[in-house]
């Protein structure tokens, strides 16, 4: 049974994509079989994350159009063969395709994959209804602020209304420092708004973005960092393995950090 | 002894901002405010089952969301007036009905048995073939069979005969009847949702509201009755849209973005509260008040035993 899995947010920047193709790359070395879909037709960054730019010959379009078999379209990835990307068109906008052929795709790609993701783009508008029509379950990835959790609430309740029975929930970008300091909202907060399973929490870590800019995800690290351990353990879990959340506040859990906490009276 | 006639000064720690404006005056900020200016604002007491009937002519009209409606043996689903939707971008606005429809049956307690046929009171909206068959979907996927179609409009009827649906066409005089006989009660039988309602879900209903659940920041709750949220509210509440100051707005955790009774509006003071006790929010001396809903309980509902002679705490 193939898992068709959209990762989506409503607010843009949050990380989607990021999320998508380390979680991508990470189902991948554990000898899955991966499809990344990138639907975010028209704004594509999916390939440069994975550093594929430059192998992309078909896009879905062309699949659509009826011009290479959707095995043909399929960026292979050197790193990991199980991997592969179907990219999006770069020239067309998000009205190009319909939630129909967006269904018809991931139907063409699914006997020969264990997983799909669907990376979505922002917005609730009809790039959000394509790529979450084939979905069958929904990760949802937020940052903890008011601005994305709201829009993330938003997105729930659409995917609950859309028949995407699955949702869960992937916290990106925290910074356990400013946790524990009463300036940024918790897990636990984020949790009590939204009331949908934690899948896992990523820590901010600034090789992230070294990582987008070479094209190489994360996980691929040979000396991981927190957030790659973070994404590994993500993939873990979605394999139905049991993993505890890293304890991320044990870096930041020293003794002038408990000396301020103490002083501040919390 | 304990006198529950001076509860009145400890219950009214009221939530509006200071520089809230009272009720009356705070209309032209905000515009969309319903104006009732004849509103009775007695509070004497009375449990909200047996109030009369809201003024006729609600000014915020809950009616325009598609509904269930048991019926006997039967359930009818009414849709909201057509033309003026459907001026604006038709096939936008079903699809929105739609989608709030499809909320509401997640989140609602089937009060059906499995299989339980479903006549569709249609009016005068116009529908499509491929409109009925999108209905079609989600009545199914709720267990429910759509078997007749109540419409007075041609068009509609024969998308829907030619569907397999019995098709009852009205006369063109029922088309100038803007709402239906039916439906006339305006107090409708209580809403009642076990989910959480997410933001930009609206859930408008004339009758009572009742959430098992959540209500979020940036959900809407609009009743024509009272609204009672088993969790925390923290989206807008609008009770008695129709008009009527006596009805309540209750939850387990009171942090509301904005209340409204009636014409009232209230906003939550700036900055997180401390505590979280069941509150009831209320219309008193022409304000939205806002009180801890055991305090509310032994003043409002109990007024009968006010009266009496009260125990003293040896008993």
């Amino acid at each position: 049974m193939t898992r068709i899995i959209v990762m989506t947010s409503g607010k843009g920047g949050v990380g989607k994509s990021t999320c998508t193709a380390n979680l991508g790359m990470a189902l991948a070395q554990r000898n899955q079989r991966v499809a990344v879909v990138d639907a975010d037709f028209g704004l594509r960054n999916l390939d440069l994350l994975l550093g594929l730019e430059n192998r992309i010959v078909y896009t879905a379009l062309d699949v659509l159009a009826g011009d290479c078999t959707v095995d043909k379209a399929l960026v292979k990835d050197k790193r990991q063969p199980t991997l592969g990307l179907l990219a999006a068109a770069q020239n067309r906008n998000k009205e190009a395709i319909t939630p129909e052929q967006m269904k018809a795709l991931v139907a063409g790609l699914a006997p020969s994959h264990d997983f799909i993701l669907i990376d979505c783009p922002a917005g609730i508008e009809m790039g959000f209804q394509n790529a979450i029509a084939p979905a069958k379950e929904a990760i949802v990835v937020t940052t903890p602020e008011i601005s994305a959790v709201r829009d993330a609430d938003r997105v729930i309740g659409l995917l609950e209304a859309n028949d995407v029975k699955f949702t869960k929930l992937l916290i990106n970008r925290i910074k356990p420092k400013m946790v524990q300091e009463d300036q940024m909202m918790s897990v636990r907060d984020v949790l009590d708004i939204l009331a949908v399973p934690l899948l896992g929490v990523v820590p901010d870590d600034e090789r992230v973005i070294v990582s987008s800019n070479r094209g190489e995800p994360l996980v691929l690290e040979k000396q991981l960092s927190l957030a790659g351990v973070a994404f590994n353990n993500i993939a873990r879990r979605l394999l139905g393995e049991e993993v505890p959340l890293i304890d991320l506040t044990a870096t930041h859990d020293d003794l002038f950090s408990r000396l301020r906490r103490f002083l501040r009276g919390s | 002894m304990v006198s529950d006639n001076s509860a009145s000064t400890a219950l009214n720690e009221s939530v509006v901002d200071p520089d809230m404006p009272l009720a009356d005056s705070s209309v032209p900020a905000y515009p969309d405010t319903p104006q009732k200016p004849d509103a009775e604002g007695s509070l004497d007491g009375l449990p909200p089952a047996e109030l009369p009937s809201p003024a006729p002519a609600p000014p915020v009209d809950p009616r325009t969301q598609l509904r269930l409606r048991s019926d006997g043996d039967h359930l009818v689903l009414l849709l909201p007036s057509g033309p003026q939707i459907e001026a604006e971008g038709g096939a936008l606005a079903w699809g929105e009905l739609l989608q709030h429809f499809k909320q509401r049956l997640n989140g609602g307690e089937p009060f059906w048995q499995p299989n339980t046929v479903v006549h569709l009171a249609a009016r005068d909206r116009l529908l499509d073939a491929r409109q009925l068959q999108a209905l079609e979907d989600v009545l199914t996927a709720a267990q429910l069979t759509l078997k007749r179609v109540a419409t007075s409009r041609r068009q509609t009827a024969m998308a829907a005969v030619a569907a397999g649906y019995s098709v009852d066409q009205l006369g063109a005089e029922d088309t100038l009847v803007q709402s239906p006989p039916a439906p006339g009660q305006p107090l409708a039988e209580p809403l009642y949702l076990q989910t959480t309602v997410r933001s930009g879900v609206e859930i408008r209903h004339p009758g009572t509201i009742v959430v098992l659940g959540d209500a979020n920041p940036g959900s809407s709750l609009v009743a024509g009755g009272d609204i009672l949220v088993w969790g925390r509210l923290r989206g807008t509440a609008h009770a008695g849209s129709g008009g009527d100051r006596d009805r309540y707005i209750m939850a387990l955790q009171m942090q509301p973005t904005q209340l409204r009774l009636a014409d009232l509006v209230a906003r939550a003071p700036d900055g997180p509260s401390t505590q979280y006790l069941p509150e009831v929010a209320y219309v008193g001396d022409g304000a939205i008040r806002i009180a801890q809903a055991q305090a509310f309980a032994r003043q409002h509902f109990d007024a009968t035993l006010g009266q009496g002679a009260q125990p003293t705490d040896a008993f």
